[in-house]
């Protein structure tokens, strides 16, 4: 089993990450174990074990791109259509013309991408019967809710709440072979919250609502699974690994049924002289979006344009930013600028920008660009001796660089 | 007829008690365990969350080193998340307690939100508990939700644990972060946390541990037993073994860290005088000057039997009950000395320890001669010996304070070890030597002074009186004997001495018997039980009457084996002169030394003293780069085994421990100037310094990494045949 060696081979650079996957999986055992040992109180004999076993008819292992270097050849699948539509996560797995899945019961099945949308980190693909198109019938006819899981009546129930007991199951680690049932662990929403997630050094598309899972859930195979409730519910789709950048630490998530995140795209827009002009927007776009278009063939993934500008002008000199984090200190302010309208003034720190904590300069600075454009009315949250005060600021255009100063004219 | 209360009682049944009186709704046919369970939960997290600040922060750095306190080695380091952490209401006048992990990256400004109330408020911080890694933040505000407290007595393992934080979601109105799990230990990290299964990580350090009904049982913190530090701890978060401060100590400390004064740990100052802590009784063997212990009036030799009315049968009950405690808690402590039994009270603790600095006389004894007296083989210049007129064949028979009325008779080397061991620099001595020339006795008084750190350029030889097996008489030990006997009683079969033109003592007594054939040279060992290879070298005059001293020698990374030719060479003249016998453990990785090697290479170490007549003031651990690390955590680690260590192109990994007078470590550290490691080694050399071990530091000119220059190795090879100097 190369492909297992190979995810074990990794654990010591993640150690404090993947060993915990153990504990969690057997406290989960012992979990089932002590409610099975008290019958009296305990009406059904135990309640997870049914759920656990009808969810497991609707979830299958997917195979594809991977198996060199640190990538994982090897996923999960939820099915949500009766002709074998798999929601997953887009990830490098789907780069490949070979995919295949294995349903419960053994099956071997050839799979074919239909669309994804990195946005949301999630992807559609359906099973594909050898020497048909991807659109022909394949036979497959699950039944609603045996077979598949019902989405829609999943996204009408919303999200759960922190402390709600939930199951994940995945193919993690590729324990389950074939037919085997997929491996579940049992933890409950630690939080239902913003994504804040990067993946090496690059930033997390995904920025929108987001359960974090209260057991070691993402490690290598387990992208594609599912959360359920403890009835067996859908929840949501089992994320990658990734590292949490307002922790630093690995973070256990799924991405939620009902998950939205906004974006920036570009748009033609008449200006007042009727001329063609570009403007940015921000746009949002939803997994139940994705999947009802997707489901239809109709999706188009979302076309992510950032303006990489300037932001808002605010107008303050900071003190020299010399350190790792410098503090975002006022050193002074430009004469008529915003932030001199505003009544900043100098010993100020900016400790938060319309709520959001602003750590140093540096942070400020990223801010700006990535949040504010000139004319925003922005709420800074300043401390002024042992107070916070908050102060409005209009932000304006930059004012243009100062040119360098010409060389002297030659001498004549 | 009595009643108890079963220890054992299922926790969850206690919850779906709970569970129940918290929603009666549920209490119907149909409901569950998992519903139950989750109400109960939901219900535990609602009623502390109002008591669960957020902590926003700005400024400080990026990552958290890990040494200490910033120095040591630069070791990998923690980078610090950007986002918010949690704290605990503890006083409702504004008073937040908080892990000082939140604050390991020094922030500049710190900022609470607490439920309920908009506004984000400027914190101080007020003072930080170094023995539990606590902070404890001021904010202005009135009224704060205070939580409440579950009672440590009624901790037990098995019950339901849940740890709740507020880094995940920035709005505090809504519920905070919750990890299940259950108590997993109590008294854990020397008495001082509750330790839970729950995950715990920087998402809720600083938040709380809270029983299935709502009350707080501690304060989560990372913790480790194996290191101390803001950070210690944090490699296995979210790993299944997580802590938390009980609140009730910390309530109980409140007041003290409300002065806004730091909690450091209470120390005694004393330091066991075997090895095992277990067995053993708790017999002081050495006190660090000016501590707690010191000012008390406790000597060596005293055996502890009671503090503060807990018995005390052995080291580690001490350490159990010393764990928790803070600078200046008071013990009454219960010590017999000799058959008398002492009662001190009122010992107040202190939060520091003098370093214990190793007194110096400047005499390098004559080994191997069982007494009386001890016979001077080599005066030190500018020595407090010197100006006291000691000369070189002159036999030391009194040695002690000036203030005692005789100095106390002194019969051998191990005994005057033993008795400037529990002098401190600047201690006038009485001294009664026997002149060399003529006999003639006479009494010198002398002052001690530090260790000096040099080198002699060369020590006459011989170096022993060749009588190491005289000193042993296991049928008669002396009853009455003021001091300990020689702790390390040479082994070996009788022999006769080395027929040396020296002045031999009166009482020369030869048993000649049979000589058993002793292996010499260069040889391979296999240490069977765990199928690993040892080299061993010793030289072809070896004399069982003579002490040996033993250099270990670490290897290089893939060294291993390879270098016991080339190594054997190297020491062969000097294994021969000065009576050494040198040995290779090898490392079981081709990448090199591992510290959990340690106890193989000791028990490697332990087979050759048991063998040959070993000097146990002689015994080096000797090491180059990688092996050079091995030798510090070797020598730091098997303090009873090692006295001296020796490194070239290696730094400390750990900070450097305490120096002990019992168990003393001497060191000679080295490094090519061309070394990139040179500067970690010139900070691993401070370190130590700072610790008064007593250090020789050669920079190599024009050396990288190369092993010792020609200079060097001697200076070497004569710190190591005066390890035993006085």
């Amino acid at each position: 089993m190369p492909t297992l060696k190979r995810s074990l081979a990794k654990i010591p650079t993640k150690q404090h990450h993947d060993t915990p996957t153990m504990f969690t999986r057997y406290s989960a055992l012992l979990a089932v174990v002590a409610a099975v040992a008290t019958p009296a109180l305990a009406p059904a004999a135990d309640p997870f074990a049914d759920t656990v076993e009808n969810a497991n008819k609707k979830l299958v292992k997917v195979f594809g791109a991977g198996g060199f270097s640190r990538l994982n050849n090897y996923g999960t699948g939820i099915l949500i259509s009766s002709d074998g539509h798999i929601l997953t996560v887009a990830s490098q797995l789907l780069d490949t013309s070979e995919l295949v899945v294995h349903m419960y019961d053994g099956q071997r099945l050839k799979a074919q991408v239909i669309v994804t949308e990195p946005l949301l980190d999630v992807a559609l693909i359906k099973i594909r019967l050898d020497g048909k198109k991807i659109d022909e019938d394949n036979g497959l006819n699950l039944e609603k809710g045996k077979g598949y899981f019902d989405f829609d009546a999943a996204v009408k129930r919303g999200p759960a709440a922190p402390g709600d007991w939930v199951l994940a199951m995945t193919n993690t680690f590729e324990i389950a072979l074939r037919d085997e049932p997929l491996s579940v662990q049992r933890g409950v929403v630690s939080a239902y919250t913003k994504m804040a997630g990067r993946r090496g050094i690059f930033e997390f598309p995904y920025s929108g609502d987001v359960y974090v899972v209260d057991a070691i859930t993402n490690n290598p195979g387990a992208a594609g699974g599912a959360l359920l409730d403890k009835k067996g519910e859908l929840l949501g789709i089992i994320g990658r690994e990734l590292k949490n950048s307002l922790t630093e630490t690995w973070m256990n998530y799924a991405i939620p049924i009902v998950g939205k995140t906004e974006f920036k795209e570009k748009v033609t827009v008449k200006d007042k002289d009727g001329k063609d002009v570009e403007e940015e927007k921000t746009s949002t776009v939803s997994v139940p979006e994705f999947v009802t278009l997707a489901l239809q063939g109709k999706y188009k993934q979302k076309k992510r344009e950032e303006f990489i500008g300037q932001g808002g002008y605010h107008g303050i000199i900071f003190v020299p930013n010399i350190l790792e984090r410098t503090p975002a200190y006022v050193e002074d302010v430009a004469p008529g600028s915003p932030a001199d309208k505003a009544g900043l003034r100098p010993d100020d720190l900016v400790s938060f920008i319309d709520g959001e904590p602003i750590i140093s300069i540096k942070a400020l600075d990223e801010y700006m660009k990535k949040h504010t454009r000139p004319g925003m009315k922005v709420r800074f949250e300043v401390r002024r001796g042992e107070a916070l005060q908050t102060v409005e600021v209009e932000l304006g255009q930059h004012p243009p660089k100062p040119k360098l100063p010409l060389p002297p004219p030659p001498k004549p | 007829m009595k009643f108890t209360v079963p220890k054992t009682a299922r926790p969850w049944v206690a919850v779906v008690a709970v569970a129940l009186l918290a929603a009666p709704v549920s209490a119907q046919p149909k409901s569950d365990i998992n519903d139950a369970t989750e109400k109960a939960m939901k219900a535990a997290s609602a009623k502390v969350a109002p008591a669960i600040v957020k902590i926003e922060t700005a400024g400080g750095t990026e990552t958290i080193t890990g040494a200490p306190k910033g120095k040591g080695p630069p070791g990998a380091g923690i980078r610090k998340g950007v986002g918010p952490t949690t704290g605990l209401v503890v006083s409702a006048d504004g008073y937040i307690i908080s892990s000082a992990f939140n604050f390991a990256n020094k922030p500049t400004d710190i900022f609470v939100t607490v439920p309920g109330r908009p506004q984000r408020l400027v914190a101080k911080i007020v003072a930080n508990d170094q023995t539990r890694m606590l902070t404890l933040l001021k904010i202005d505000a009135k009224d704060l939700p205070v939580p409440e407290t579950f009672p440590k007595k009624d901790v037990e393992v098995g019950q339901w644990g849940l740890t709740l934080g507020r880094t995940l979601d920035n709005n505090v109105d809504h519920p905070p972060s919750m990890s299940v799990g259950i108590v997993s230990a109590t008294n854990r990290i020397w008495g001082k946390a509750i330790q839970t299964d729950a995950k715990t990580s920087p998402v809720n350090y600083g938040g709380s541990l809270v029983s299935i009904d709502g009350r707080v049982y501690g304060v989560v913190v990372p913790a480790s037993t194996r290191a101390e530090g803001e950070t210690a701890g944090v490699d296995v978060y979210d790993g299944g073994i997580g802590f938390a401060v009980p609140l009730e100590d910390i309530l109980a400390s409140l007041p003290r860290l409300k002065e806004g004064k730091d909690l450091r740990r209470g120390l005694l100052g004393v330091s066991p005088q075997g090895t095992d802590v277990y067995n053993a009784p708790p017999v002081i063997g050495a006190i660090q000057p000016d501590s707690a212990a010191a000012r008390a009036g406790l000597q060596v030799g005293d055996k502890i039997i009671e503090i503060n009315g807990k018995p005390v049968s052995n080291y580690s009950t001490l350490q159990h009950i010393m764990g928790p405690l803070y600078e200046s808690d008071e013990l009454a402590i219960k010590v017999m000395r000799g058959d008398k039994e002492m009662a001190f009270k009122g010992v107040k603790l202190l939060g520091t320890t003098t370093a214990y600095v190793a007194a110096y006389f400047g005499v390098l004894p004559m080994r191997d001669d069982p007494g009386p007296g001890v016979e001077v083989r080599f005066v030190y210049p500018k020595s407090p010996a010197e100006a006291a007129g000691i000369k070189v064949g002159d036999r030391i028979m009194k040695f002690g304070a000036a203030t005692l009325p005789t100095p106390p008779a002194i019969q051998n080397r191990a005994a005057l070890i033993a008795a400037i061991q529990r002098l401190a620099p600047g201690t006038e001595v009485k001294v009664e030597v026997k002149r060399k020339d003529g006999g003639k006795v006479e009494t010198v008084q002398a002052k001690l002074v530090p260790a000096p750190d040099d080198v002699a350029e060369k020590l006459p030889l011989p170096s022993s009186a060749g009588k190491a097996l005289e000193g042993v008489k296991p049928k008669d030990p002396p009853k009455k004997d003021p001091f300990p006997k020689d702790p390390f009683p040479p082994k070996g079969p009788l022999n006769d001495c080395d027929a040396q033109d020296e002045k031999k003592d009166d009482k020369k007594e030869e048993p000649k018997k049979d000589k058993p054939k002793i292996e010499t040279g260069l040889m391979t060992r296999a240490n069977e039980a765990l199928g690993r290879e040892y080299w061993v070298y010793v030289p072809d005059n070896y004399d069982p009457n003579v002490s040996h001293g033993l250099i270990v020698w670490f290897h290089q990374a893939g060294q291993g084996g390879k270098d016991s030719e080339k190594m054997s060479k190297t020491f062969e003249d000097f294994a021969a002169d000065n009576h050494f016998i040198i040995m290779g453990p090898k490392a079981g990785a081709e990448a090199g030394w591992r510290p959990t090697e340690t106890e193989v290479v000791v028990q490697d170490v332990k087979a050759v003293i048991a063998q040959y007549t070993i000097d146990r003031t002689r015994v080096v651990a000797h090491g180059q780069a990688n092996g050079g690390e091995m030798a510090f955590y070797v020598g730091f680690n098997a303090r009873d085994v090692f006295r001296g260590v020796c490194t070239t192109g290696a730094t400390l990994g750990n900070p450097p421990k305490e120096n002990i007078a019992n168990q003393p470590l001497a060191f000679f550290i080295s490094g090519g100037d061309k070394d990139p490691l040179i500067k970690d080694i010139v900070e691993s050399k401070n370190l130590l310094i700072e610790k008064r071990f007593p250090v020789i530091f050669r920079e190599m000119k024009e050396s990288g990494k190369e092993y010792f220059d020609q200079k060097t190795f001697t200076d070497f090879l004569n710190w190591a045949d005066s390890l035993d100097r006085i």
